[in-house]
């Protein structure tokens, strides 16, 4: 068995034990025992809406430090397209660039461009592949973990070309080595990242051995750096390489919008994704191209580690990009050949990691079910998330797993008190 | 001889009822998951069920799903009441649809519902009446499961 990591981490010490986490996680991770909320490896995809739903600041992403810089001979900043939308009207990603050099990094990276030839080769990938279809982005890795986890069927789906910020990173990091002198593992490559998903698949990437980026930093911790390094400093770094095209990666429905392929679709926010994910394997959409994916509402601007909210953000990466005009940066030929030397594919396989069933065995699995079902009935379904499960369907299968009991629940708990208190009460009389 | 039923369940779709399209398929689905059975075998299940499902949908008033996991195979009953299908060798070649434009729209009815069924299942039987209804019974073996 694979060990799983993810990158949510509970602080024991703001944790109060309330259920707000476990209500809110769309895989059913969390279980809130002993006044402290536990994340399942196994189930966590890393969308971070556990994050987003805490109040006592408590859960948080394991993202890089300070310190981790300092390991390195010379560290870049790959920064999402996200980071460039997160500031104030007029703010260009030139400036966003030179900033990420005054708080601590030797040199930035940007993917935008990147983007751009992802979109070239995934419309070459799509014309000359066969099934099965739809195929679907591997952007969002929660939505590719999601995959692993819930829909190991639709694993064969998946577009087999690795992300733009991997990739960049990659080349960033050869050319870094040559023009340096450098050997490439004194270069720490970070992600500036919207979400804690992209944490996730740095360390533990899907689809390739190991990682070409070293740690990530959330917008959201950068953010107050940045935009005091940007009013100090209001100069820009060079920007030529910012496409417009890429740039609008950052969106959902901005993967497929430069896409010459038109018979795609954008599906946002886990409850779409899950919704067309039962549908695919079920065999529809079969007659659909393409899918990007994506768990966050609004696509990467909506993540949970940012700052400035995903409608403004929105607005922002269509501004930018209009000033930057739609003048592709990157040729056609160059991504077909680049297609054809393999550049862009992913390095190993996509395996599934299916949930763990009642039992190995069949006949086990069934009475196992029946006593769930049961179990089920003697709750009262108002899955209030008190048991420290987020609901009632949740209680039932831990206690047949033998992980919970059911007087966790306080309405069985109180009606069993209550039959004590009347059997006593009956005794007192006679 | 007859199999020993595990487990069963059932199931109501209503005609007409594109709401919740698919719902019954996905309840199915879920349940065989928490079995444990071969992905490969539910995908094929999934495939069936959701194009039996629809096909209730479109064409009947009313039908009961069963589901039955026997030691070595899972079958489906599907029983509905309504039109029947007048001619079955017809329904049952690729391609062929009664399915109304605006069904094509909505992504149903692309004529291969039926035939798809029987592609995913290892037994298939149809048998129908004109004004009374349709009963669908398929079944996958879960011993050795095909490639689907």
């Amino acid at each position: 068995m694979i060990e799983r990591s993810h990158a949510v981490v509970t602080d024991p010490d703001k944790c109060i034990g309330c259920v707000s986490c476990s209500q809110v996680c769309p895989t059913r991770a969390i279980r809130v025992r002993e006044e402290l909320a536990r994340v399942d490896d196994e189930l966590c995809i890393d969308c971070g809406a556990c994050i987003d739903a805490c109040r006592w600041d408590a859960m948080k992403a394991k993202t890089s430090s300070p310190a981790d810089l300092k390991r390195f001979k010379h560290t870049v900043a790959v920064p999402s397209l996200t980071l460039y939308a997160q500031f104030d009207k007029g703010v260009q990603p030139g400036q966003v660039l030179r900033a990420l050099r005054h708080v601590g990094f030797d040199s930035t990276c940007d993917i935008s461009w990147m983007c751009e030839m992802l979109t070239g080769a995934t419309d070459a990938y799509l014309s000359e592949c066969d099934g099965p279809w739809p195929k679907i982005s591997v952007t969002c890795p929660a939505v590719v973990r999601l995959i692993q986890i819930r829909y190991p069927d639709l694993i064969p789906h998946l577009v087999p070309l690795e992300t733009p910020r991997e990739l960049a990173a990659k080349l960033r990091r050869r050319r870094l080595a040559a023009e340096l002198g450098l050997d490439p593992s004194e270069i720490g490559i970070f992600f500036i990242t919207p979400c804690t998903a992209i944490v996730d698949s740095i360390a533990a990437p899907v689809g390739l051995e190991a990682s070409n980026l070293d740690g990530a930093f959330s917008i959201a911790e950068l953010y107050g750096p940045l935009l005091k390094a940007i009013k100090r400093d209001p100069g820009a770094d060079s920007a030529e390489s910012i496409s417009a095209k890429g740039l609008r990666w950052a969106m959902a429905g901005g993967e497929i919008s430069a896409m010459r392929n038109s018979n795609a679709m954008t599906v946002r926010s886990l409850r779409d994704v899950v919704w067309v994910f039962d549908r695919i394997e079920s065999g529809t959409f079969a007659g659909v191209d393409f899918i990007e994916a994506y768990i966050c509402s609004g696509g990467c601007v909506g993540g949970t580690l940012t700052i400035a909210g995903r409608f403004v953000a929105q607005r922002n990466i269509r501004q930018l990009a209009r000033a930057i005009g739609d003048s592709g940066k990157v040729k056609e030929e160059k991504v077909r050949s680049m297609l054809r030397e393999h550049f862009f594919d992913i390095e190993s396989e996509i395996h599934a990691r299916p949930v763990r069933p009642l039992a190995r065995d069949l006949r086990r699995a069934i009475a196992l079910k029946r006593e769930r079902d049961a179990l089920r009935q003697r709750l009262p379904g108002k899955d209030c998330g008190a048991c420290g499960a987020p609901n009632c369907d949740t209680l039932a299968e831990d206690v047949v797993r033998g992980e919970a009991a059911i007087e966790d629940c306080v309405f069985v708990r109180l009606e069993s008190l209550e039959k004590e208190s009347t059997n006593r009460h009956g005794g007192d009389h006679e | 001889m007859v199999a020993e039923v595990l487990y069963r369940e059932q199931f109501t779709i209503r005609g007409n009822d594109f709401e919740h399209g698919g719902e019954v398929a996905t309840q199915v689905k879920s349940i065989l998951k928490q079995l444990g059975l071969d992905p490969a075998v539910i995908r094929r299940l999934s495939i069936a069920n959701f194009e039996a499902e629809m096909n209730v949908i479109m064409y009947a008033d009313e039908a009961r799903l069963e589901l039955e996991v026997l030691p070595d195979a899972v079958r489906v009953v599907v029983a509905d009441r309504g039109q029947g299908i007048p001619d079955i060798e017809w329904a049952m070649q690729e391609g062929h649809s009664t399915a109304t434009a605006e069904m094509r729209a909505r992504g149903f009815g692309a004529g291969l519902g039926l035939p798809n069924i029987r592609r995913n299942s290892d037994e298939f039987e149809i048998s129908s009446t004109v004004g009374v209804g349709t009963t669908l019974r398929y079944l996958v073996r879960t011993d050795a499961a095909p490639a689907g």
